[in-house]
């Protein structure tokens, strides 16, 4: 049957083609003929376009609204039937046309998707680490706070960056070649760029200081640990399993079920997600910086070998 | 032409939503390994379940302070 379908498909198109090239040869490629052509197109795409918002427009709204209506109408002929079998058929459809309502799906996007999005970034990355021939490990530098008063010169030190040092033993850049916002710092070897974390540590901060009084007024590194396990795992749904706690001097993250877990894996090769960490673990690394106001890298990372747990062990740096 | 139901009624009709509505919400919660995926607005969900178990709650005070 498929095949038929297939075979009338082919058909159909192999037709409408042979018509336009019976068209395009009968008529000679005049400007009318073309914004003929363009128009007829135009009009086509938007049709289609039209079609294709309608199969993907939820109905959950419309299923709501009748339901409510359905509701309410049964509940009024109840109280004129004075019968409490249609009260409560009313009551449980008007309920449940409300929560339709007020608990409709929310839109998605497949983690796939997420990894497609951000591998382009990491590989760009790679291959400036690679042509660079840097191997040290990147440094999150912590921002100066939105409400601090800093000249003019200076205002680029209120932005998180992180910086790859081309070797260990390399020095931190200063202030004023950091607040000059410069990819390659000429004086001391290495790189700096933005987190790969930088627009979900925002998400995440608003996350907090929204559900956390306390964190509204200073974001604090025992606070961090108290509420963020609940902000991933509840709020945002980035990972199933979320632990954060200090370990000898570090901090210890395991993550388990990750949205990103699968940029890890081989298929990928990814070498600065190990030194960067992933879009989470970035974020995560953004957070401790702006908590303790100190630089923190990323000493370790262990992934599973089922890419379900990845931990990853910080270290807060003196500048 | 007088409302059908009386506040017992209610309580029940209330009760039983409550329940199903906060089984559903720990089912579909983001730590279940069944339903985790469940797109829907899950807080709210739970916040509607609450409301109602609080609502319940209420009626049943109102039941022990004025029990006839």
């Amino acid at each position: 049957m498929a095949s038929t379908k297939k075979s009338k498909n082919e058909k159909q198109s192999s037709s409408a083609e042979t018509e336009w090239s019976k068209r395009a040869l009968a008529e000679p490629v005049t400007v009318q003929y073309l914004m003929r052509t363009l128009q007829e197109l135009q009009s086509e795409h938007e049709a289609l376009k039209r079609e294709l918002i309608k199969s993907r427009r939820i109905p959950s709204g419309r299923i709501g609204a009748a339901l409510l209506i359905a509701g309410s109408s049964v509940l009024a002929g109840s109280v004129f039937a004075s019968s409490a079998t249609l009260a409560f058929i009313g009551l449980g459809l008007t309920f449940w046309g409300a929560l339709f309502l007020f608990a409709r799906p929310i839109k998605f996007v497949r983690s796939t998707l997420l990894d497609s999005t951000a591998i382009a970034s990491y590989t760009t990355i790679d291959r400036m680490v690679q042509d660079l021939g840097y191997k040290a490990k990147a440094i999150y530098v912590p921002p100066y706070p939105e409400e601090a008063y800093l000249p003019q010169y200076l205002k680029g030190l209120k932005e998180m960056i992180v910086f790859i040092p081309a070797e260990d033993s390399s020095i931190m850049p200063t202030l004023e070649e950091m607040a000059k916002q410069q990819f390659l710092l000429k004086n001391q070897k290495g790189i700096c760029i933005t987190p790969p974390g930088f627009g979900l540590s925002s998400v995440i901060e608003n996350e907090l200081r929204a559900r956390f009084p306390q964190i509204a007024r200073a974001l604090t590194i025992e606070s961090l640990y108290d509420s963020l396990p609940r902000v991933i795992t509840s709020n945002l749904e980035l990972a199933k399993g979320f632990e954060i706690k200090p370990e000898n001097e570090l901090t210890h993250v395991r993550i388990t079920g990750s949205v990103y877990s699968s940029l890890y894996s081989r298929e990928q090769g990814l070498r600065s997600i190990h030194f960067l960490g992933c879009p989470l673990t970035s974020a995560i690394a953004c957070a401790l910086a702006k908590a303790t106001g100190k630089l923190v890298t990323i000493t370790k990372d262990n992934v599973s070998y089922d890419l379900q747990t990845i931990d990853v062990w910080y270290q807060t740096l003196e500048a | 032409m007088n409302f059908p139901l009386s506040l017992w009624d209610i309580s029940l009709w209330i009760a039983v939503t409550a329940i199903i509505l906060l089984v559903t919400s720990e089912l579909i919660g983001p730590y279940s390994d069944y339903f985790g995926d469940f797109v829907i607005e899950k807080t709210r969900l739970r916040l509607a379940a609450l409301i109602l178990g609080a609502a319940f709650m209420v009626t049943v005070i109102l039941r022990a302070i004025m029990p006839y």
